[in-house]
């Protein structure tokens, strides 16, 4: 049996959100599998996660995976499969006057 | 008749290593110890405390070289490459860094197979010192430069960097297609620490002013192939000598030079916990809001020891 490969890679460290972040696009063309951890270590106001995928790194679709909505800070995560090659995730915070997250963002990728 | 090629590797044929092989990644499984540099921080692990132009240079990819208008492009030696990609910024920098140590002085080769783009644009178009003409293409003004360099530390914390920087465009944009170095050491994160300097995002962390760069050998223009969706593989060999701490030769396809000539700069002061390091990194850097990719194949690092 062949050792599975797996990576994580820190798409984003300390990024602050006031309206919309999409992350970097990111290749996981090997991977079977992925899960991505985002860790919100501010926020002011609802996070809103949206997976989304593209067969080139220039066009994105959401992915089949549910929203993700976050109020409180802390760790959230979610799996991904069947997703292709680029995966990144939107991140929309909102519902406040001045809504505002503080994020790390890890990417898991399986094979 | 070159030399015959043996039938049971072919992956290492194509390679011209000296006697004692450190590594071979071919990045078909992992990233075989390729992976993100970042600068250093606190007792806390507090993030904020990495230097503001060391704290985003970007993950490493397994990249299966996918374009919008082909597909799946692959690479020299099978599915994937290893790829850097900047952000689309001007002046970001994205890098790769193996971290290994010294078991002894002397030739130090450093091979691998390699490609440059910059992000295809679609639908929209960028400012560019070159049209396109049928052949040209302005994506080629599009992409900055790449960096092969070590971290070298020994015989009681004295540390040094050999560097070589391929500048395909100068910060204006405009092709130069030549070989670089600097005269000066990278700035660290002590340095910072004790005062010598503040750098903003996106500063060139190997060394940050335009004016500590030099020019070496005659313009080298390399196969960028027309468009940003065309992937043609390089061969570049480095020898340094950890020995006399100097530059040997490069060779970059057919263009050998001689770099015996081409100083390294030695920090001035000297550095604990790094005795024997030998770190070698990957870098690209954008001159235009626009991503751009380094993509390796397959890289193979040797030692006469």
């Amino acid at each position: 049996m062949t050792m599975r490969s797996t990576m994580t890679a820190v798409l984003e460290r300390a990024a602050l959100v006031n309206d919309e972040l999409a992350t970097e696009p990111y290749e996981l063309p090997w991977a079977q599998e992925a899960r991505f951890f985002v860790q919100a270590h501010e926020l002011t106001g609802t996070l809103e996660l949206t997976t989304e995928i593209s067969p080139d790194g220039l066009t994105w679709c959401p992915a089949d995976v549910p929203q993700v909505r976050v109020e409180t800070p802390g760790m959230t995560s979610w799996l991904v499969t069947g997703f292709g090659q680029w995966l990144r995730v939107r991140c929309r915070v909102s519902g406040d006057e001045t809504p505002a997250a503080r994020l790390r963002i890890y990417l898991v990728g399986k094979s | 008749m070159g030399p015959t090629a043996p039938v049971i590797d072919a992956g290492l044929s194509k390679y011209d290593p000296l006697g004692r092989i450190l590594c071979f990644d071919r990045f078909d499984s992992t990233t075989h110890g390729w992976t993100e540099l970042i600068g250093n921080y606190n007792g806390r692990g507090d993030l904020s405390t990495v230097d503001e132009h060391m704290r985003d240079f970007r993950p490493p990819q397994l990249s299966s070289c996918s374009f919008f208008d082909v597909g799946t492009h692959g690479t020299l030696s099978g599915n994937y490459a290893l790829k850097l990609a900047t952000r689309a910024r001007r002046g970001h920098t994205a890098t790769g860094i193996r971290r290994l140590t010294m078991a002894g002085r002397g030739l130090v080769r450093i091979e691998a197979y390699f490609a440059f783009k910059a992000e295809a644009t679609v639908g929209r178009e960028l400012p560019a010192s070159v049209a396109w003409d049928g052949n040209r293409h302005p994506s080629e003004a599009q992409f900055g430069a790449f960096t092969v360099a070590t971290d070298i530390c020994a015989d009681n914390g004295v540390r040094y960097h050999n560097v070589i920087r391929y500048q395909n465009t100068n910060l204006a944009g405009e092709m130069t297609q030549q070989w670089m170095y600097p005269v000066v050491p990278e700035p660290t994160p002590r340095d910072h620490q004790e005062g010598k300097f503040a750098l903003p995002y996106a500063a060139d962390f190997t060394a940050p002013d335009p004016d500590d760069w030099r020019y070496f050998d005659k313009p080298l223009e390399l196969c960028v192939n027309e468009v940003p969706t065309k992937i043609n593989w390089h061969y570049l060999r480095w020898d340094i000598d950890t020995r006399t701490r100097s530059n040997v030769e490069l060779r970059l396809n057919d263009r050998v030079m001689d770099m015996r000539d081409v100083p390294v700069p030695v920090y001035p002061d000297r550095y604990s916990t790094l005795d024997n390091l030998l770190n070698f990194y990957f870098s690209v850097r954008t001159h235009a809001d626009i991503r751009n990719f380094l993509f390796l194949d397959s890289v193979l690092i040797s030692v006469d020891w």
